[in-house]
């Protein structure tokens, strides 16, 4: 952390405590979010602020009792700066990513964002931010994690064919990369693990209190592949270079080949990978291993078949 | 005297000044610039007011008839944030939204809106993280919020480069990619602009105010393209396939052959969720509309192409 004191923080300081005597150095630390260290140190120089003057001027007085503070004589300093056009953006930007998870609160927020906007002149709808779209199952996730409630989801994991009930102590739903995750204990395995969301459906919300306490460090929502995972090598057309994003998997290799590039994965869930593949709709080959080439060829034969099974001739509309 | 009590002091002394102070007078008057040399002393008088107003600090330079030197100030009503009233549960939904998204980069700006009024409940717990570099449109910010015209170098989709000059309407973060919208001046048309793409900084040109932004502007829409009229695609469905289809927030809607469900799935995007429907289609049949199901045929198809023979 920097030692250099923060101009526009000292700034914020006094018309922050104005309202707050007897604030304590803690609390000014959480809410600047930074540490009491920096907080003393700008108090102290606050100490010799003021309206220059001959004589020393008037000085704003900095009393830090114990671990209290209280600012007075500081009239000057009564209201805060503005924020900066950037600021007001950030927090614009923070509004509306985080809009769809409040829930009950989200009608308080765009009370917030009229008043910010209207104070600061921003046209309206100056930032939108489409992703991520928090469906239901996040925001119910969500007041299941704040009430403290056991839930049970139906899952299905990068290995499994179908999806499986598991019930979870729910501790923090995080967004990573553009995909949602709930990270849980999950009592079926007896130990940690983390939740990709859109593999979820059917959430319920029980009655019983979680037991198990969010542990004081969660891991990264990251796949780590095990060595002993085949590798599958795949060659990737211009239309399905977008894969090498959408796989959270690190390529162990990639390189150029005729008609496009090549991609080397270690790959631990053969069904999930096929799925992939699929997304790619022929713009994606698997070359090598044998075994997971005839695992794509068969399931793209097989949602043919039930394609041409499936009575075509059905309504579906477009809804304009 | 140190560095940060002389510009806190400098900014009270222009903010108290009931007229325009010329740099001797807040000499004289301050004892801040106490170098013998005149010009040095200047140019850390200068350093000085550069550095705040690069914070946000609106010095004003003012000439007054009659003076022989300009002289500086601050307009208060330009500094100060205005009272904005905010109820105990808003500033509870901001602290919350700031502390989802980006804790460390909104403090400060959380702690200017709200130094005035009430305090954040203490008791809501965020129970999620939705990270967002919220310092990406930085850059951008002053031209959008001041509806300043912006000129930027602008890498096109063919990779050539050319100068754009926009009027911009607002940001958008959209599939992982930051979008500046607005009225391409030489185009007169609506485009968005990747801010990855801008091979330069942007340069405001001209005044602030100087255009409105349309009324009821679909910002999202600009960089979502032409693809994104909403489609509801009607499906046959798997009992293993179905809760695929609900947690897409699908409908059961009947049922169909060989112990299958029908069901709806609305809002969907023909191009974007082609991946989807081809991801579940060994489980899930597209019964219509009959384009989305010649796609999710044409798809596979190319899938079996691929994979038919053994690689040479």
């Amino acid at each position: 952390m920097s030692r250099v004191p923060d101009v526009v923080r000292m700034l914020t300081l006094v018309p922050w405590l104005l309202e707050r005597p007897g604030a304590s150095i803690a609390e000014i630390a959480a809410a600047f979010a930074t540490t009491e260290e920096a907080i003393r140190t700008e108090l102290d120089h606050l100490d010799y602020c003021g309206l220059p003057g001959l004589g020393g001027g008037d000085l704003i007085d900095v009393r830090i009792l114990g671990d209290t503070v209280v600012v007075g004589m500081a009239d000057e300093l009564r209201r805060p700066m503005r924020t900066t056009p950037a600021e007001t953006l950030r927090l614009l930007l923070a509004a509306s990513q985080a809009e769809r998870m409040l829930g009950p609160a989200a009608g308080a927020l765009t009370r917030a964002v009229a008043k910010l906007r209207a104070a600061l002149g921003v046209p309206e709808d100056a930032v939108v931010v489409v992703e991520p779209e928090a469906g239901d199952l996040v925001e119910e996730l969500r007041a299941a994690v704040v009430a403290g409630r056991r839930v049970r989801i139906s899952y299905r994991g990068r290995g499994d064919t179908t999806a499986v009930d598991r019930d979870l102590d729910p501790w923090r739903l995080e967004l990573h990369d553009g995909a949602w995750y709930l990270h849980a204990h999950d009592h079926g395995a007896g130990a940690a693990r983390i939740f990709r969301l859109d593999r979820a459906a059917a959430l319920r919300v029980t009655e019983q209190p979680v037991t198990v306490p969010v542990p004081a460090k969660l891991e990264a929502p990251r796949y780590v592949p095990g060595p002993e995972d085949p590798e599958v090598e795949v060659l990737l057309g211009p239309g399905g270079t977008w894969l090498l994003d959408a796989v959270t998997v690190a390529p162990e290799a990639t390189g150029a080949a005729p008609g496009g590039r090549t991609a080397r994965f270690r790959v631990g869930a053969p069904e999930w990978f096929a799925r992939l593949i699929l997304m790619a709709g022929g713009h994606a080959e698997v070359r090598d291993p044998s075994g997971m080439r005839t695992l794509v060829h068969r399931r793209a034969l097989a949602g043919l078949e039930r394609l041409e099974r499936s009575s075509g001739a059905a309504s579906g509309t477009s809804d304009a | 005297m140190h560095a940060a009590e002389r510009l806190v002091n400098l900014t009270i002394a222009l903010l108290e000044a009931r007229r325009p102070m010329t740099f001797d007078e807040l000499r004289r008057r301050t004892r801040y610039y106490p170098q013998p040399e005149h010009a040095t002393a200047r140019r850390m008088f200068e350093r000085d007011k550069e550095l705040l107003r690069s914070l946000g600090v609106p010095i004003r330079t003012e000439q007054a008839y009659g003076m022989e030197e300009p002289g500086y100030r601050i307009d208060r009503r330009e500094y100060e944030l205005r009272d904005l009233h905010l109820e105990p549960d808003e500033v509870t939904a901001l602290a919350l939204a700031a502390e989802l998204v980006a804790p460390a980069e909104l403090a400060l700006a959380l702690a200017k809106v709200s130094a005035r009024g009430p305090d954040p409940d203490p008791d809501v717990v965020p129970a999620a993280r939705l990270p967002l570099d919220v310092t990406a449109v930085d850059g951008a910010a002053a031209v959008v919020v001041e509806r300043r015209r912006v000129r930027f170098p602008y890498r096109t989709a063919d990779g050539r480069e050319e100068p754009r000059e926009v009027e911009p309407y607002g940001v958008v973060r959209r599939r992982r990619a930051w979008y500046l919208v607005g009225r391409d001046v030489a185009r007169d048309g609506l485009r968005g602009f990747r801010l990855d793409r801008m091979t330069g900084p942007l340069e405001a040109v001209g005044e602030a105010g100087a255009f409105e932004v349309p009324d009821g502007l679909d910002l999202a829409a600009v960089v979502s393209g032409p693809e994104a009229r909403p489609v509801a695609v009607d499906l046959e469905v798997t009992p293993e396939g179905v809760r695929d289809v609900v947690a897409r927030g699908g409908r059961d809607v009947g049922p169909g052959a060989h112990g299958t469900r029908v069901m709806r799935v609305e809002g969907l995007d023909r191009v974007r969720d082609l991946a989807w429907l081809l991801a579940i289609s060994p489980e899930v049949a597209v019964l219509g509309p009959p384009e989305v199901r010649d796609d999710v045929a044409h798809g596979l198809h190319r899938v079996v192409e691929a994979h038919a023979e053994v690689p040479s």
